[in-house]
């Protein structure tokens, strides 16, 4: 979306501007670092949690510092087909991810470049879809994949969510402010419509194409209910539903459930991490709405 | 010439067929699928065997005590979740929109537990209100206070529930809210200061209004977010103790995965439906000015 970059250095502008005056009141910090604190403290009491032995766990009062016992991460690992859960996590989210890049792709362009009759009513009508929430979608896809046979397969896990409305609206503001010239340009060089998406308009939407990208496969990555109805056997099951399995067979111990915690979503937190800022570019971009 | 001319006027519909038939066939035909049902008493197991009863699905259902229970559970968790989420993401915004070292950094750790998948942190927080050995009530213990059953309470449960939802979602509230502001003309809050205005004022006057898109869009986004929850109820509470946290969603699920009241859950789904897509269409009339026709 072009107003993307904008919107993320408007603060960086603003923070330039306020630079002038050089007091940070004392008060900052510490709201800072009460912050800081709440947020994070989650995640390193389930590291401690998960480094200490199934006794120092339940010491009154309890250890804030973890003691390396390696061996609860041995131990919850060959607990579970953990192996099996990552590839089909992988699998699945970089699938519909792919999908979802190449429908938003299509039909972004034809809202954003295409001339048509019925484009408003079938854009409002792409819009409206947001309104359906999969919550109610439940019973009548569960029938409909029984009745195709695909539950319990990848592709339940898949096909349904391989079009995005998020994607759609992101591509089409791409392509609004796309420069005319270039297209027209490249259709007097002889280029098809086709040659000209692929060439030139997808490599100048990489930045729309990657924060679509992030947050699919995230959203892919933490998905839980649908897959969790639509499959039944670990060889088809994504990672947090394995998660949940684990949850109700070993719920009591929690060294082990701690290490397990870890090793599944350390994957999403280093992908958050390095792509930190394509990650609060889409948060901004799901506001474009409200920007005006 | 001629049939290339009309091959042409096909392509651009050709362009949104691969959506279009997803939604259509994964979206919008079951939508009207789950309508068809809830007029039935619809078998799970052979639908040939299912027979039509009108409206009985939706009488049994607005007369039964465990609908009007599972809307107030479901309001109780908007009601924690909504107006107290937003008004500590605006508060957070506003000290975060001030420029300090290290402030990129509290925004992300801030943000970082919205990205977490809601099975594995929401399991951190259950071994967080663990009642036996928990971590906060060992503190509350540390504090000479009562500690209390949290999720094993009817009493403390939803609440703990809350808490867990607000850790994990809030970042996103900020960072709209970030936005919100920082669209905001500085010159205008800068003319305020300038006409003697206090810092309470300046917000009353100038920021609060100016930023009231930013504030339904949160609102609205946030209720609907609240209205669908349902993992976090799944992992930490079962809906329980006592259906004290039984929310719509949740007796969804459970009438229709558990029990197999496929009737009466599709009406259920019909009624969610309405809620959801009255609180969306209200979104969008507010924002569509200011969006869709730039």
């Amino acid at each position: 979306m072009s107003s993307e970059p904008t919107v993320t250095t408007q603060p960086r502008r603003m923070a330039a501007l306020h630079r002038r005056r050089h007091h940070w009141p004392w008060w900052h910090w510490f709201v800072g670092a009460i912050l800081v604190l709440l947020f994070l403290f989650p995640f390193y009491w389930v590291i401690v949690t998960s480094l200490n032995s199934p006794n120092q766990v339940l010491q009154f009062p309890p250890l804030f510092l973890p003691h390396w016992q390696w061996i609860n991460y041995v131990q919850a690992w060959t607990a579970a087909p953990w192996l099996r859960y990552f590839a089909n996590t992988l699998f699945i989210a970089g699938l519909t991810t792919l999908l979802v890049l190449v429908t938003s792709l299509l039909a972004g362009f034809a809202f954003g470049m295409m001339e048509f009759p019925g484009k408003q009513i079938l854009f409002a009508g792409f819009l409206a879809i947001m309104m359906i929430p999969t919550t109610v979608l439940l019973i009548p896809d569960y029938i409909l994949l029984r009745d195709i046979h695909w539950l319990n397969t990848y592709w339940a896990q898949i096909v349904p969510f391989g079009a995005s409305v998020f994607g759609i609206f992101l591509l089409r503001q791409f392509f609004l402010s796309f420069p005319r010239e270039l297209m027209e340009a490249a259709a007097l060089d002889g280029a098809s419509q086709g040659r000209f998406l692929w060439q030139i308009a997808m490599p100048m939407a990489k930045p729309a194409l990657i924060t679509i990208a992030l947050y699919v496969f995230i959203g892919s990555w933490n998905a839980f209910l649908w897959p969790y109805i639509m499959t039944s056997s670990p060889s088809v099951q994504p990672i947090e539903v394995g998660l949940a399995t684990f949850l109700g067979t070993n719920g009591t111990d929690w060294t082990g459930l701690s290490a397990a915690v870890v090793f599944t979503t350390l994957p999403v937190m280093i992908l958050f991490l390095v792509a930190q800022r394509q990650f609060l570019a889409g948060a901004y971009a799901a506001t474009g709405s409200v920007k005006g | 010439m001629i049939g290339d001319s009309r091959r042409r006027r096909f392509i651009p519909y050709l362009y949104l067929t691969p959506a279009g038939l997803i939604f259509l066939i994964f979206t919008i035909l079951p939508a009207a699928f789950v309508l068809y049902i809830s007029f039935f008493n619809w078998d799970f197991l052979n639908s040939a065997m299912s027979t039509y009863v009108g409206l009985g699905n939706y009488r049994n259902l607005l007369t039964s005590s465990e609908f009007w229970h599972s809307l107030l559970v479901s309001l109780y968790f908007v009601i924690g979740t909504v107006p107290v989420g937003l008004f500590l993401a605006l508060i957070i915004a506003l000290a975060l929109m001030k420029n300090f070292p290290g402030r990129a950094f509290v925004r992300l750790s801030v943000f970082s537990p919205y990205v977490t998948p809601v099975v594995a942190t929401s399991i951190v927080w259950i071994w967080i209100f663990n009642p036996q050995f928990g971590l906060l009530n060992g503190i509350l213990h540390g504090l000479h206070l009562p500690q209390l059953g949290w999720l094993e309470s009817p009493h403390w449960a939803m609440i703990g529930v809350i808490i867990y939802t607000l850790w994990h979602s809030l970042g996103f509230d900020v960072i709209i809210f970030m936005a919100g502001l920082s669209a905001i003309s500085h010159e205008l809050t800068e003319a305020a200061r300038i006409d003697g205005a206090t810092r309470w004022q300046e917000f009353w006057a100038v920021t609060w209004p100016l930023l009231s898109p930013t504030t339904l869009f949160v609102l609205v986004v946030t209720t609907i977010g609240s209205m669908q929850a349902f993992t976090q109820f799944f992992t930490m509470t079962e809906g329980g103790p006592l259906s004290s946290t039984t929310t719509v969603s949740y007796l969804l699920y459970e009438m229709a995965f558990i029990f197999y009241r496929t009737g009466p859950a599709a009406a259920l789904a019909v009624i969610l439906f309405v809620i959801i897509a009255g609180l969306t269409a209200l979104q969008m009339v507010i924002t569509r000015r200011r969006t869709f026709y730039q």
